[in-house]
């Protein structure tokens, strides 16, 4: 190991560089995020949302983090301290590292490797096991059955997610994210793959347990779910981590639909903008539309988030799939062919 | 009989009752204010407005005596329509002060305004309004509330016979009082504040204190004389804030003594709420355990003749009955319940309980008082004595001090030479009693204390039996006892076994270790400085005064207890509050205390207890059995030793008010001695602190 | 047909495109919050606020300890002992209202027959213990003292509603 390191500091030296460059706007990203949502919720119920923090209550992440910081962290009596601990962990850690291959401009990506896609799915079906440990641990009726739910509804989704991903890289030819990008230099996939579009958005939704499908926390049945036991810091991990994965589903989305970073129009003005600007940009439309669902759509019953998963999206997307596939080979599209 | 037709429904109801006892066998409830069951008809609040066939108007129910065939409507327009005019002109003058008036929420007027009045008021001109005139420490008046129904004037003239209530001037002028502005005279006066049907009379020392719905009401057994009157406790909290008599006919009908209701705020002060341990001179609090190590390294120190108990006039059977058994397993016979010193034969129950029972005191037809005040004694069972006077001709005798019994009573002497007068047929009275038949003989209590008491006893019972008192349906041999517990202990056989030691003995040096089981009255001055005295009670009075060891108990509202009144009928109490402080149930201190005796009792519950009572004393298990003794063996009772003297009776305490520990330590009770006797309130009676 | 043609408008997400555009335009909409403590709203005559007793404007209390409020309060918040004062007029020597137990119902008041306990329009009484919140009758005459006005002014408007 040290002999590793002697002899790659520089390129050790840059990979921390670099996470540390993307891991510090993400964690500034996701505490806005929340700024975001409270006020984008506010204004779509005719409030002003947090205000009083600073200048517009810019402030209020932060006083939020200080307040998290110095709470006490409760351990329930009869819970598993150690999986306990870990579940928030496990949870905001997935969040992160997946990040690890989201490419936010050409070639700039920490690790631009060739699996990056089946990468980014292994690690966000990771996401499943901190919900399911701090269920589990907690020791808690609501929190075992939010656990419970979380578990069924993120695999059912994941299956057509599944083939959605797999649709976009019988069009690419490559699992490379980067090369997903760049396929889209004509026409981003969103549009000649638009149900599937809807449906990989839709189901993110349900992968991160967002509005209608929050049945997981079902803060109004099961008071709070999988978290319900969880205070101060490590419910602070927990939420961290939920809004950490929003912004990763949206940055698959972006990168997979919309082009990435990749100007919407191939043309003088908008190509002389860096990358990066479209990047975070189409990622807040796309988090914009998260907070805008949340706050226009109730919460579903769990027979129809099933139905809804298996009877619909799945057969939708294996058909397109198989659709899209005898397109491209009757016509002679498909790429590396 | 009669038949009369009350809204369709037949009744059968004996000639001579009113219309509205007829509604009332029907199940109609008729308003009322002035009429009552125990009293005369007055007629004067035309509340109870009926309607009868045939008659022009509506007629007052209360006074319209039926007739067959009569048919009679409770709940016609009209007669809504009259009730609601009679109820609007008793309003007219009534101020609307019931926020601020004590009978708020147990008042007839408001609950019959609300049921039978209209619903709002068309008077507006200005109401009347006259003084509040000072009828002593117990009766709160407020006579612009009064509506002039004469009940209290009616009482005090019928039951209690001390007719010192009236009205004066007429028409709106009216106004209820005792003509010179005094305090009430009467013992039964509380009665007044429970028959005023409004707020005109309340309680004093309850004056604004609670509201009738805060109360928790516990029905319970007046232990302040021996009548043995039903009461029900009401209490708030932790804390006892009123008595009031429960209905009985057999004992209290609906009275209760002014002593009885009062004293409940005694019940607060004085009390021992820790046990105390003599430490030299002076007594320190201490633990329960360090007393009954104290009282146990006594105990074993000395024979089982040198240890003995004396039983107070305030206690339940239950703790008689277990301090009996702690003696009997001790090995000590040094026994007795009579606290006053008395000595008689006590081997059969005729002897000393009031055989006739207070209902029979309606039946009889000549009364020979002994040596008693039964108007201080017993004020309600005086009341029965009173009823019966009234109702038909009654020849009443008096030995004793000469009183005001509330009837006319023949005095016949001071002493009990009269007694041998009456033997002899030389006193005139022997006649009238020899005439009757149905005669009767009350000896009171304090009488048998004398030392001549067991003379006098057997000198009763051979007048009884010489003037036909004795006979298989009729009893008429008494004993009036002034003391809730004597005849519970008597029953028990809390007396000197053979060979044992009686109260005066005890008292006087027969004993090292005496144990004192709330007998403040017994005389404590006569014990030797060096007996160990062990004092248990609820009061810092005179036996805790004297004590070596001071072990607190319960008062009588503190514990479930069983308690037997003057004529032998068992009945029970139940627990009010909790004992204050670290007292305990007094049954439960001597279990704890057998323990540390090494001698422990074999019941750990009241219910164990009370079983193995049931087992050795029948009776004890029916209380509700009660049954008159017929008189078939005419054997007296033993005469004792010393011969009957001519000594003068003497009154069994000072003065009403003040008997008891828990009277004594009384307020009002010492502001009830200061009205009525002036002479006498320089210490307020509590001489013995 | 018909179902065939609503299969058609769920599969375009019509609805759910029609709840969107709903809630965006909303988004757009001026906003209904008031800028509190800086801004607050009218209170009715009838808000039920901070507890006060009031006194007759010669300085006498007006509450004649009649116990009407304690029993009537469904929370059983109210807790009153009384006595004789030595004019021999009814008053209570303790009045406290536990406000952790209160529900803010109104019944005291109108319970009341001489309008002596009140609910004023204050809602800022927020307490740094809980122990505060305990009332006993000075507080609640100091009140009294304190928003007389407020509450002569309420009751005067309330009144021919009553």
């Amino acid at each position: 190991m040290s002999a590793f390191l002697a002899t790659n500091t520089g390129f050790v030296l840059l990979t921390l560089a670099q996470s540390l460059a993307l891991i510090v706007p993400l964690l500034i990203g996701v505490a806005y995020l929340t700024f975001f949502e409270r006020k984008v919720m506010g204004a779509i119920q005719l409030r002003k949302g947090p205000n009083v923090v600073g200048p517009f209550g810019l402030g209020q992440p932060f006083a939020d983090a200080i307040k998290m910081l110095f709470k006490e962290t409760i351990i329930p009596t009869g819970a598993d301290r150690v999986l306990f601990t870990i579940a928030p962990m496990l949870t905001f850690g997935l969040a992160i590292i997946a990040w690890a291959v989201i490419p936010v401009n050409n070639h700039w990506a920490i690790a631009n490797i060739n699996v990056g896609v089946l990468y980014l799915f292994a690690i966000s079906s990771l996401g499943v096991y901190g919900i399911i440990i701090a269920g589990w641990a907690s020791n808690s009726k609501y929190a075992f059955l939010g656990a419970l739910r979380s578990a069924a509804q993120m695999v059912s989704y994941e299956v057509s997610m599944g083939f959605v991903i797999v649709t976009v890289l019988v069009c690419v030819g490559s699992l490379n994210l980067n090369d997903i990008v760049l396929a889209q230099r004509k026409i981003w996939f969103a549009i000649p793959l638009l149900p599937l579009f809807v449906i990989f958005f839709i189901s993110g939704l349900a992968e991160t347990n967002r509005a209608p499908f929050d049945l997981a926390e079902g803060d109004t049945e099961i008071v709070a779910g999988f978290f319900v036991e969880y205070s101060a810091m490590s419910f602070a991990l927990f939420f961290l981590g939920e809004y950490a994965n929003m912004i990763l589903i949206s940055a698959m989305t972006t990168t997979l639909f919309l082009g990435g970073w990749l100007s919407p129009i191939g043309i003088a003005p908008f190509t002389l903008i860096p990358g990066v600007v479209w990047f975070l940009l189409k990622i807040i439309l796309c988090l914009f539309v998260f907070i805008w669902v949340r706050a226009t759509l109730p919460r579903i019953r769990y027979d129809q988030l099933m139905s809804l998963g298996w009877k619909v999206f799945l057969p939708i997307s294996m058909g397109y799939l198989v659709l899209v596939a005898g397109v491209l080979e009757i016509f002679g599209w498909l790429p590396n062919a | 009989m009669a038949k009369v037709i009350v809204d369709g429904i037949e009744v059968e109801i004996a000639n001579g009752s009113s219309v509205l006892q007829a509604c009332e066998a029907a199940g109609k409830e008729i308003p009322r204010f002035c009429y009552h069951e125990r009293l005369s008809v007055a007629g004067n609040c035309r509340m109870c407005l009926v309607e009868v066939e045939k008659m022009p108007k509506p007629v007052a129910s209360c006074g319209q005596p039926v007739a067959d065939g009569m048919v009679v409507f409770t709940d016609t327009e009209n007669v809504r329509r009259a009730r609601r005019g009679v109820m609007e002109f008793l309003l007219i003058n009534h101020p609307l002060d019931c926020p601020i008036c004590d009978q708020g929420g147990e008042c007839d007027l408001q609950d019959e305004a609300v049921s039978y009045g209209r619903d709002t008021s068309r008077y507006d001109e200005a109401k009347r309004a006259v003084s509040q005139p000072d009828w002593g420490p117990l009766v709160k008046t407020t006579m612009t509330r009064c509506i002039h129904c004469t009940r209290c004037i009616r009482f005090s003239t019928e039951i209690a016979g001390v007719p010192e209530l009236g009205a004066t001037a007429r028409g709106e002028s009216m106004q209820v009082g005792t003509y010179v502005e005094k305090a009430l005279s009467s013992e039964l006066s509380g009665n007044l504040i429970d028959l005023c049907p409004v707020g005109a009379l309340t309680a004093k020392p309850y004056a604004f204190t609670a509201r009738p719905w805060e109360l928790r009401k516990t029905d319970s057994v007046d232990v302040l004389d021996a009548g043995g009157a039903n009461i029900r406790i009401d209490a708030r909290g932790a804390e006892v804030l009123r008595i009031l008599p429960r209905m009985n006919d057999a004992v209290n009908e609906e009275w209760l003594g002014d002593k009885s209701r009062f004293s409940v705020d005694g019940l607060k002060r004085r009390r021992l709420d820790q046990p105390w341990l003599r430490d030299g001179a002076r007594l320190r609090p201490a633990t329960w355990d360090e007393c009954f190590a104290a009282i146990a390294a006594r105990i074993k120190a000395v024979a089982p003749s040198r240890i003995g108990a004396i039983a107070g006039d305030l206690m339940d059977v239950e703790s008689m009955f277990a301090l009996r058994d702690l003696f009997t397993s001790l090995g000590s016979g040094n026994l007795d319940c009579r606290a006053d010193g008395a000595r008689f034969d006590a081997s059969q129950r005729q002897f000393y309980v009031f055989n006739t029972s207070i209902a029979g005191i309606e039946d009889a037809d000549a009364i020979l008082i002994i040596g008693s005040n039964p108007r201080h004694e017993a004020p309600v069972l005086n009341a029965r004595i009173r009823k019966r006077y009234l109702a038909s001709p009654t020849f009443i005798g008096h030995i004793g001090l000469p009183h005001d019994l509330t009837y006319p009573a023949m005095h016949l002497g001071t002493d009990p030479s009269v007694l041998a007068a009456l033997t002899d047929g030389s006193h005139p009275f022997a006649a009238t009693l020899r005439a009757a038949k149905t005669p009767m003989l009350i000896l009171g209590a304090g009488a048998l204390a004398r030392p001549d008491g067991a003379a006098l006893h057997a000198a009763a019972w051979a007048l009884a039996a010489q003037f036909n008192m004795l006979r298989a349906d009729w009893h008429g041999f008494n004993i009036l006892h002034h003391a809730a517990a004597r005849v519970g202990g008597l029953d028990l056989g809390f007396l000197p076994a053979a060979g044992g030691q009686d109260t005066r003995a005890m008292l006087d040096g027969g004993v090292d270790v005496l144990w004192l089981l709330g007998a403040d009255n017994a005389d404590i001055a006569a014990i030797p400085p060096e007996t160990f005295v062990i004092y248990q009670g609820h009061h810092g009075d005179a036996g805790a005064a004297r004590a070596d060891v001071i072990l607190p108990g319960a008062a009588y509202t503190e514990k479930d207890g069983i308690y037997v009144n003057t004529e032998g009928r068992v009945q029970q109490g139940f627990i009010a509050v909790k004992p204050p402080g670290s007292a305990r149930e007094d049954w439960r201190i001597i279990r704890a205390a057998s323990a540390s005796l090494g001698q422990p009792l074999v019941y750990d519950t009241l219910a164990a207890l009370r079983t193995r009572l049931a087992a050795a004393h029948p009776h004890f298990a029916a209380p509700a059995a009660f049954r008159r003794l017929a008189a078939t063996d005419l054997q007296g009772p033993a005469p004792g030793q010393v011969a009957l003297s001519n000594a003068p009776f003497t009154a069994v305490a000072a003065n009403y008010y003040q008997t008891d520990p828990i009277s004594r330590a009384s307020p009002t009770m010492a502001a009830c001695v200061a009205a009525h006797s002036p002479a006498d309130n320089t210490n307020f009676g509590l001489a013995a602190e | 047909m018909r179902r065939l043609g609503r299969m058609a408008w769920a599969l375009v997400l019509a609805e759910i495109l029609g709840g969107l555009w709903l809630t965006l335009r909303y988004f757009f909409r001026p906003k209904a919050t008031l800028n509190y403590p800086y801004e607050k709203n009218p209170i009715s005559p009838r808000f039920k606020g901070e507890h006060a007793l009031r006194r007759y404007p010669n300085g006498e209390e007006r509450c004649i300890a009649c116990k009407l409020c304690e029993a009537v309060c469904p929370a059983q918040a109210i807790t009153i002992e009384a006595e004789p004062r030595d004019d021999g007029s009814r008053r209570t020597t303790r009045y406290d209202i536990d406000m952790t137990k209160c529900i803010y119902c109104g019944l005291c008041e109108e319970a009341c027959p001489v309008d002596a306990i009140v609910e004023g329009p204050n809602f800022e009484f927020a307490t740094e213990t809980r122990e505060e919140l305990l009332y006993d009758k000075a507080k609640l005459l100091d009140n009294g003292d304190r928003w007389e006005p407020e509450l002569a002014k309420r009751l005067e408007l309330d009144a021919p509603y009553r």
